[in-house]
């Protein structure tokens, strides 16, 4: 079990994340939050790149940087902007990759083949990734963090720049690796965790802001999320807009008052996320 | 019982322990033997090779450097090889947007540059050789030039190791590199003939022990690199 225990992180005088209790037993977590928020941070303390200001982190009762290697060990991680070596092939970078993270000569082979068969690049294998797509480079990506068969998978961003098709098909094989370890997947785009997390954390104002089931978070707006092709209400919040049938259909939040040929919605992640960070509003709708 | 006390009383049972922590010269050995020179040194090829045509430039320079300035051309030389592999190395590594991730591998990019530095350190050793052999006269003039040489060369790796471990931008290496590019252009070119007449009149067994202390200064910041995990974060 990986244990945030009120974890701070300053950088001089700015507080990136305040007071953080996390605990991570396995399954897919997925931080959702604006960027900017503390998400990339969080991350990188627990990928021991950076150390907590305050608090500590533990992995199964031990802080993870005196575990050191060990702690290492049981890591694979896919960061944000994931830098690859256009002139070799993804076999030879998973091999080097393989060698960092100490797997023996046969072990690396075997896992490099596999791995590439299971993001589907083993017909691409021998090629240079000068020519890969985004989505092919994220595929890449994500089988040096599986190499080592890690325990906890940390994913930055991992569908920023990708096209729907490959969004989903990368949505896809998280779910499937999602088997026996903790995935942590930082994202701003709701509807990449909508089906495969089975815990939202949420940052607002550097604090934690709610961790809860997708579900359960949903319905913290149940009965508030409406829709119309009128007016909306003073005082309610326009989530979004859409076309249907020539009319613009508003999807709004609204506490009360709301007029009768307005048509009660079931709230979904982007609703919460558009209500909780709203720009310059106060929470009045008490999500959370 | 405060942080203090705690981190003392662990340091105690492990020192009573047969199960002592590796010592930096069996974890680099076992780094070795497990990932080989081979990905050691793996697509540092293009820094390699800018490292050896400037070193080729300033060899050219070097050999036809006045010789009655012999000394300061040789000590400002020495340390070349090693200082321009390990740099451009460095901040090829930092430029490529992989240094992160292999921060989070279970042997780090850190201590996989350590080791690269102790590489560069014996081929920046047996340049030196070269250097003093060519700049001294006689065999009793290498006896006095080679000591003075290695000196130089063992204080640039050790203050570059430091400058490895504590300057955590992009351009660390690259600072580092212009600073003591610029530091030993500017004393022979201000001092003059007070320069050389300090390196020439220095007993080589006062070069030795300076050579001596600046190796131990790179142990022990090779040892620190290869070993201390907590205090040096990438990002």
């Amino acid at each position: 079990m990986l244990l945030l225990n009120n974890v701070t992180k300053k950088y001089g005088k700015f507080t990136a994340l305040e007071d953080i209790t996390l605990e991570f037993s396995g399954g897919v977590y997925a931080l959702l939050a604006p960027n900017g928020a503390g998400k990339t941070t969080l991350i990188k303390m627990l990928t021991t790149l950076i150390f907590p200001t305050k608090g500590e982190i533990l992995w199964n009762g031990d802080g993870i940087t005196g575990l050191d290697a060990a702690y290492r060990d049981l890591l694979g991680y896919l960061p944000q902007d994931f830098g690859y070596y256009k002139n070799h092939s993804p076999r030879d970078f998973l091999l080097y990759m393989s060698a960092v993270k100490c797997l023996g000569r046969d072990t690396a082979k075997r896992r490099t083949d596999e791995l590439l068969e299971t993001v589907g690049l083993s017909d691409v294998r021998d090629k240079k990734m000068r020519k890969f797509s985004g989505g092919m480079i994220q595929r890449v990506g994500i089988a040096q963090a599986m190499l080592n068969d890690p325990k906890i998978l940390i994913l930055d961003e991992p569908t920023a720049g990708l096209d729907p098709k490959e969004r989903v098909r990368f949505r896809n094989l998280i779910s499937s690796l999602s088997k026996d370890r903790i995935v942590i997947l930082s994202t701003h785009i709701v509807s990449d965790i909508e089906t495969i997390a089975n815990s939202v954390i949420m940052f607002k104002d550097h604090k934690l802001f709610v961790n809860d089931a997708p579900a359960a978070i949903c319905r913290t707006l149940a009965g508030k999320i409406y829709e119309s092709d009128g007016a909306v209400p003073p005082g309610s919040l326009v989530l979004t807009e859409r076309q249907e049938g020539g009319r613009t259909v508003t999807r709004f939040a609204c506490e009360s008052g709301c007029p009768a040929e307005a048509r009660q919605a079931e709230p979904n992640l982007e609703d919460v996320f558009l209500t909780v960070f709203r720009d310059g509003q106060d929470d009045c709708l008490g999500v959370a | 019982m405060n942080e203090r006390e705690k981190n003392a009383s662990i340091a105690y049972i492990l020192s009573q322990s047969p199960l002592k922590p590796r010592p930096a010269r069996a974890r680099a050995a076992g780094m070795l033997r497990a990932i080989g020179l081979r990905y050691i040194f793996w697509d540092t090829g293009y820094s390699l090779f800018f490292a050896a045509v400037t070193l080729a430039a300033v060899t050219a320079l070097f050999l036809a450097a006045p010789g009655e300035y012999r000394y300061s051309a040789a000590v400002a030389v020495a340390p070349l090889l090693f200082l321009l592999t390990s740099a451009f190395a460095e901040t090829s590594e930092r430029a490529d947007g992989l240094y992160e991730l292999k921060q989070t591998c279970r042997y780090t990019i850190r201590q996989i540059a350590a080791l690269r530095v102790l590489c560069y350190s014996v081929a920046g050793a047996a340049f030196t050789a070269v250097v003093a052999a060519a700049g001294a006269k006689d065999g009793y003039e290498f006896i006095s030039l080679f000591p003075l040489c290695l000196s130089a060369l063992f204080a640039c790796a050790a203050l570059s190791l430091a400058a490895m471990r504590f300057l955590r931008g992009k351009w660390g290496g690259a600072a580092f590199l212009a600073a003591w590019a610029f530091v030993s252009a500017a004393l022979p070119f201000s001092l003059g003939e007070r320069w050389e007449t300090l390196l020439g009149g220095t007993p080589a067994a006062i070069s030795a022990v300076i050579a001596v202390t600046g190796a131990a200064a790179l142990a022990v910041q090779l040892s620190k690199m290869l070993s201390e995990a907590d205090k040096y974060a990438a990002a």
